[in-house]
């Protein structure tokens, strides 16, 4: 059962008044409950767009997007939810434990249960020596990782990343790796995009393949390089996008 | 969601509509009280309240506080277009106006040397108060009255007129002394009648005049002429 | 409801960690020279100077704090990107702008109160304890703050910073030349031109209705009713801007 979904989803951003650039085309998703599914794309390709519309950040220009069959903004769903943004920032004059007890109340969590889970949190994602750090001091890879613990602070059902890697180092990668895999075990919904494909490789149940706003592909890892006759995730990469874009500029008349 | 725009438009308008009205109090209120900022067209006051925004008394201020510079140094001259220009700025600061009249009559007219001069500055004196009475605001109390009904009193000797305005300034809140100047206008003006009721009054009204109101009364009634 | 309360809250502590309130110490110098400087004049005149000084101070300062925190408040989080992680939680929009609203007056009002704290002082060293009129004038003050505020807000949600700032001090002059502005209109013949000039008397912020300072202090009265009537307009107004601001903000994209 489709747990996420878009239908015939669009955005155009209009820059002029005849200069429009195309966000997202015409995509249907369809992500089921406790599977881990990646996006996939060049930068550009659409990934934040489509996460962003999700969440009711952007609004669609036309077609619809539901998470648990309710509209992006729905605030009773949004309690379901936890989301990762790309390159977080957070509010640099809190310490861990306050940004987090901030994202707590805003869940309407009660404070007890709320520091049992700030607790937890920042034990998993190590950060409880740097409890009484202002976040301005964090390096990169500690505020992705006091990013993650705040997605995940009201236990969602359903977790949102946006390229959730970029910045860590290679064990910081593995540990978030493991993380997710555990997550799902817990029978959590996982949506993430990246643009890198070995990450993506490792965890994904199935994943999509976005570029210049279009839906390219989308079906498990082995279904695809099937159906494509490509050798791995990269060769599949290569050879949906280098194919999208012959094609592309045929129609436009584009010459490269 | 997207599609409550109108309603806030609606309330929008509402809001406005309420404005509207409440500014019609307030600007009736600011007639009544005398709050309105006066307009006068001069080039440069309009370019100073452009500049100044709301802090036209903060610049008036400045100005005093040059103008009591140059007073400690002398440059009478110099204090003239100072005044001319806090005036504009605040014309609600009532020193402004009866230290100005004052100056014009009484400091600058020492300076100079001729009679003519010295008629010139009196009369600039004069004019300067009236000018500050010409304001609302400032013809509900008794300081220019005052310094009018002094000035023409003791350098004009222009005792019609003092009395004149001394008798304005009694009609509002005042100090002792302003009853006691009107009883002495009154006797130089050849009003004995209206002197000694005066000085009665200061008399029964003020402990601290007791003995002088007594001895002039006394003098009055006697002789027909008080002071020497 | 609760939700509005913790993004205020938010908003006011960030103001204090990133230490605006220094600010207040620019303020308390300023007011200290100014009454040394004076010390020369008559007690009454001395006495005017320091409460015009205090006065346009409490405005001056004010306004900045009102303009920088309202500024902050919306346009750095949205620059900051930290309002992606405000919206994907379980808030409405509207919870968001009325919080925000409720964080800038928070900050204005502690800064007031300290600045009037300081002032006030002041005036009790100096042997002539605040009258009514003192607070009547201080109480407009601060609704003009709010206001200021208000309105830097609104425009946050549809501007850039850098034209918020623009506007934000065009309006605050304008809104300070409206008496003269409304004498002109009535001297108007031309019934098209008074009308549109009327329009744009009730639709420009009138600041100069909570300038009530420069009477005060050479001792001209202003009734509770005018100081009533100030507020309530002062409130619509704040309406207006929280409408604009909720009319904007739902609809933006970030």
């Amino acid at each position: 059962m489709a747990i996420i979904e878009t239908k015939q989803l669009t955005k155009h951003y209009i820059l002029g008044k005849k200069k429009v650039v195309v966000g997202l085309e015409n995509v249907d998703l369809e992500i089921n409950q406790g599977e881990i599914f990646g996006i996939l794309g060049p930068n550009g390709s659409g990934k934040t767009t489509c996460l962003k519309l999700l969440l009711g950040i952007l609004f669609p220009t036309s077609g619809e997007a539901n998470i648990m069959g309710k509209p992006p903004y729905d605030i009773e769903m949004k309690q379901h939810v936890g989301f990762l943004p790309e390159n977080p920032y957070y509010y640099d004059y809190l310490n861990g434990p306050e940004l987090l007890r901030f994202y707590a109340s805003l869940y309407s969590m009660d404070s007890d249960k709320a520091d049992k889970r700030i607790e937890e949190l920042l034990e998993l994602v190590e950060l409880k020596d740097a409890k009484r750090l202002a976040l301005r001091h964090y390096s990169k890879g500690m505020l992705e990782r006091i990013g993650l613990a705040a997605s995940l602070i009201n236990d969602p059902e359903i977790l949102i990343l946006d390229e959730p890697t970029t910045g860590l180092d290679p064990i910081g990668c593995r540990d978030t790796r493991n993380l997710l895999l555990r997550l799902k075990e817990q029978g959590k919904t996982i949506l993430l995009s990246s643009h890198f494909l070995s990450e993506v490789e490792r965890v994904c149940d199935r994943i999509a393949i976005f570029h210049r706003g279009h839906l390219l592909a989308t079906g498990t890892l082995d279904g695809l390089n099937k159906q494509y006759q490509a050798e791995n995730l990269e060769d599949l990469f290569v050879k949906t996008i280098c194919a999208f874009d012959t094609e592309f500029a045929a129609k436009t008349g584009e010459r490269k | 969601m997207r599609r409550k725009g109108y309603k806030y438009f609606l309330a929008i308008v509402l809001c406005f509509v309420g404005i509207h009205l409440v500014q019609i109090q307030i600007d009736y209120r600011k007639k009544l009280e005398n709050l309105e900022s006066a307009l006068v067209l001069m080039p440069g006051q309009v370019a100073g309240s452009l500049i100044l925004g709301g802090f036209k008394g903060l610049a008036a201020d400045l100005l005093w506080l040059q103008m009591e510079s140059y007073w400690h140094s002398g440059q009478h001259y110099k204090i003239l277009p100072l005044l001319q220009a806090i005036s504009w700025l605040q014309p609600s600061y009532i020193l402004v106006w009866t230290i100005g009249g004052w100056h014009m009559a009484y400091n600058i007219y020492a300076e100079v040397k001729t009679p003519e001069e010295k008629q010139y500055w009196y009369e600039q004196g004069i004019k300067f108060l009236k000018k500050g009475l010409s304001y609302p605001f400032n013809a509900n109390k008794y300081d220019i009255y005052f310094e009018l009904g002094w000035t023409y009193y003791h350098k004009g000797k222009d005792y019609p007129n003092a009395v004149k305005y001394l008798e304005k300034a009694i009609k509002y809140p005042h100090p002792d002394y302003v009853d006691d100047v009107l009883a002495h206008a009154y006797e130089k003006n050849g009003q004995i009648d209206k002197a000694i009721k005066q000085w009665e009054f200061v008399r029964d009204n003020y402990v601290g005049f007791f003995d002088v109101a007594t001895r002039m009364i006394n003098d009055l009634k006697t002789k027909g002429k008080a002071t020497p | 409801m609760k939700k509005m309360w913790l993004i205020g809250v938010n908003t006011f502590r960030e103001s204090i960690r990133k230490k605006t309130l220094y600010i207040i110490l620019i303020f308390a110098l300023i007011v200290i020279g100014a009454s040394k400087l004076f010390s020369f004049l008559t007690a009454e005149e001395e006495l005017k100077m320091i409460k015009d000084v205090s006065f346009s101070a409490i405005e001056f300062f004010g306004a900045l704090i009102a303009i920088f925190a309202s500024l902050a408040a919306i346009s750095t989080e949205i620059e900051r990107r930290t309002i992606y992680t405000l919206l994907t939680k379980p808030i409405r929009r509207s919870d968001f702008v009325i919080g925000k609203f409720f964080g800038v007056s928070m900050i204005i009002f502690v800064n007031f109160i300290l600045a009037t704290a300081f002032f006030i002082g002041l005036l009790i060293f100096k042997k002539s304890p605040p009258n009514m009129d003192v607070f009547k004038t201080l109480l407009l003050i601060f609704f003009e703050l709010i206001l200021i505020g208000g309105i830097t807000l609104a425009l946050g949600t549809f501007t850039s910073d850098a034209f918020n700032i623009i506007c934000s001090f065009f309006l605050y002059i304008v809104g300070h030349l409206t008496s003269y502005g409304k004498q002109l209109i009535e001297r108007t013949e031309n019934i098209i031109v008074k009308g549109l000039a009327d329009m744009l008397y009730t639709l420009v912020p009138n600041y100069e209705n909570f300038n009530i300072r420069d009477k005060i202090v050479v001792g001209l009265n202003v009734s509770w009713g005018y100081v009533g009537y100030t507020i309530a307009y002062g409130i619509l107004y704040m309406c207006v801007a929280l409408f604009i601001a909720l009319y904007f903000f739902e609809k933006r994209e970030i």
